[in-house]
């Protein structure tokens, strides 16, 4: 791990709640799945760190999308061009994702994580196709780079016009044979929804929830899997998503 | 910065606090740089810990609920402290108990090898209605003698300040044959979730938010005549300071450590450039 400060070369809102930050940063080498702390204020009030994923990593610059929720997201999206950032990671385990045809099921601003797997796939010659399930049309990002990575694409938004559904509905109806992995991010319930229809082939969940430390030290990040609790920080942020148990 | 507390030599007062560095293994450039580390709380039997949330963001701190996941005795003794033994720093071992034999076993079972033990009298009493250990001077008092004899090394007793004076406890633990006493642990603290209308999290409070707290509880023992170490909102090495002006022989760094794993290196070239400025 190690911690930088430093300068946001470009900033850019995607949609009224989704903006992206980027950052010159060499010699990170991330995988897929893992993801940067940012320090929201040099003060101790957000106390914590937030951890954001890494969504492209390309020549040297990374790119971090972010989705305003809360106080900690609405901090940072007040910041600006030349502003410097503390960034501490990359966390998460070293998932090596199979060099195999590949299914990718993204809701909402888990496209972030999911993008830069895209990104891998493509620099290792690896065939995926991608659902990529929104609110509205209005909220869908990075299409045309997604577009460009992904053999096929379908975007489904709940109120769109062409296509109404989610990514639930569509998983539902497509053949899953064709692929030999599923990995997939977003929201709870959209997870919940897609265990349930236990799916024929093995599904790789990007788990988000709120972290303490980020890195193992505070065990404040458990998931219940496979009967024992898991640090999403260390033993994820990527799990099997058979294995989790989200009652807990 | 040496310092010279319970007999033992230390190669500065910072230290870890118990529960917020694992056990030293994953940063160990910073374990090997602070005077000691306090182990998380070790209990007789392994222990699964609560489900989520476990920590919470609260004004200046967070609140956990952690609920002492650990893996027992038994498995701390035989594959974590032989690794924690490599590390160039002291070792204090964070008892947890649920009985009054709970510390004498654990203890017992650790005796000579490692630094030194740090009571941990927070969690209920389950044989007396799960009143915290911490709230009851005869308790404590009882508890640390039992420990006393069954080990020669310092015994350290970590005090609480929820619903209980720790000058009455703190002088108890004392008499009792305590060497050092260490102050605080996290505040009672909870959270509600307005939208489902429940309670979201009850656990204890720590970081900045508690560092007056905590201060003045050193402050208030400072007469005893035992070592204090200084716990609670430490975040630089001016707030070490504060500490060692209180009536600390040295202190330890909690919730600092998740904020930033090498602030307590930070921490420590401060105090250095504040106690050499004079
Ligand atoms: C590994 C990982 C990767 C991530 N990657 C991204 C990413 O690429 N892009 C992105 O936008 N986000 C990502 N996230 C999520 C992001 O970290 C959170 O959205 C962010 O931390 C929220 O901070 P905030 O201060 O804005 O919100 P907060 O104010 O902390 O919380 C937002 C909402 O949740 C509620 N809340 C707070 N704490 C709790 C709790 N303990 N239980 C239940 N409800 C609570 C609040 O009341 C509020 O309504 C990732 C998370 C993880 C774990
Ligand atoms: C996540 C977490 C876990 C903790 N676990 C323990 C523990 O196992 N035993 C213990 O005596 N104190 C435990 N503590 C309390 C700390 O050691 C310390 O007393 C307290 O957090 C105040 O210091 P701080 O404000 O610097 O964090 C824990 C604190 C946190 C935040
Ligand atoms: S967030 Fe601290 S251990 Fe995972």
């Amino acid at each position: 791990m190690i911690s930088r400060r430093l300068k946001i070369i470009r900033k850019k809102w995607y949609t009224d709640n989704i903006f992206g930050l980027e950052f010159n940063y060499p010699g990170l080498r991330p995988l897929p799945g893992q993801f940067l702390q940012i320090q929201v204020d040099e003060g101790v009030d957000p106390f914590l760190n937030r951890p954001i994923s890494i969504a492209s990593y390309k020549r040297a610059r990374l790119l971090m999308v972010i989705k305003v929720v809360g106080r900690g997201t609405k901090m940072l999206s007040a910041k600006e061009r030349g502003d410097q950032v503390t960034l501490f990671g990359p966390f998460g385990r070293k998932f090596r994702p199979k060099k195999k045809k590949s299914l990718l099921i993204a809701g909402g601003i888990g496209v972030a994580p999911l993008h830069f797997l895209a990104e891998y796939f493509c620099k290792h010659s690896v065939n995926f196709d991608m659902i990529y399930g929104v609110r509205t049309n209005r909220d869908f990002i990075l299409r045309k780079d997604l577009e460009q990575m992904a053999d096929n694409t379908i975007w489904v938004a709940e109120k769109g016009y062409r296509r109404a559904g989610t990514v639930v509905s569509v998983v539902k109806k497509i053949d899953l044979t064709d692929y030999e992995i599923a990995y997939t991010c977003g929201p709870k319930e959209m997870l919940i929804a897609l265990q349930k229809l236990d799916m024929p082939i093995p599904v790789y969940a990007f788990c988000e929830d709120f972290l303490g430390c980020g890195c193992g030290l505070c065990l404040g990040c458990a998931i219940m899997y496979r009967g024992e609790y898991k640090r999403i920080c260390v033993d994820g942020p990527i799990l099997e998503l058979g294995g989790i148990d989200f009652e807990v | 910065m040496k310092c010279r507390i319970f007999g033992i030599d230390f190669k500065n007062p910072v230290f870890l606090a118990s529960g917020t560095f694992e056990f030293g293994l994953i940063y160990k450039n910073v374990s090997n740089r602070v005077g000691a580390i306090f182990t998380k709380g070790i209990t007789l039997q392994p222990r699964k810990g609560n489900p989520p949330p476990r920590v919470h963001e609260t004004a200046c701190g967070l609140i956990n609920s952690v609920g002492l996941e650990n893996p027992g005795v038994e498995v701390f003794s035989r594959d974590i402290l032989p690794q924690m033994r490599k590390l160039k720093t002291r070792i204090i071992v964070n008892v947890a108990g649920f009985t009054p034999d709970d510390f004498v076993k654990i203890v017992g079972e650790l005796d000579s090898r490692v630094d030194a033990f740090e009571l941990n009298v927070s969690c209920p009493n389950v044989k007396k209605g799960g009143v915290a250990f911490g709230r009851d001077p005869d308790i404590c008092a009882e508890v640390v003698a039992n420990v006393r004899r069954v080990t020669k090394l310092p015994v350290i007793v970590k005090l609480t300040a929820n619903f209980c004076d720790p000058l009455i406890v703190g002088r108890r633990c004392v008499e009792a044959g305590a060497d050092g006493l260490s102050l605080i642990n996290t505040l009672h603290a909870m959270a509600f979730d307005i939208d489902k209308k429940r309670v979201l999290i009850k656990g204890g409070l720590s970081g900045p938010a508690i560092k007056p707290v905590a201060l003045f509880c050193v402050h208030r023992l400072k007469d005893l005549g035992v070592p204090l170490i200084g716990v609670g909102g430490i975040m630089s090495g001016r707030d070490v300071y504060e500490f060692l002006l209180a009536g600390a022989s040295a202190v330890a760094i909690g919730s600092a450590t998740l904020r930033d794993p090498y602030a307590p290196l930070r921490i420590i070239k401060e105090l250095k450039r504040l106690t050499t400025s004079g």
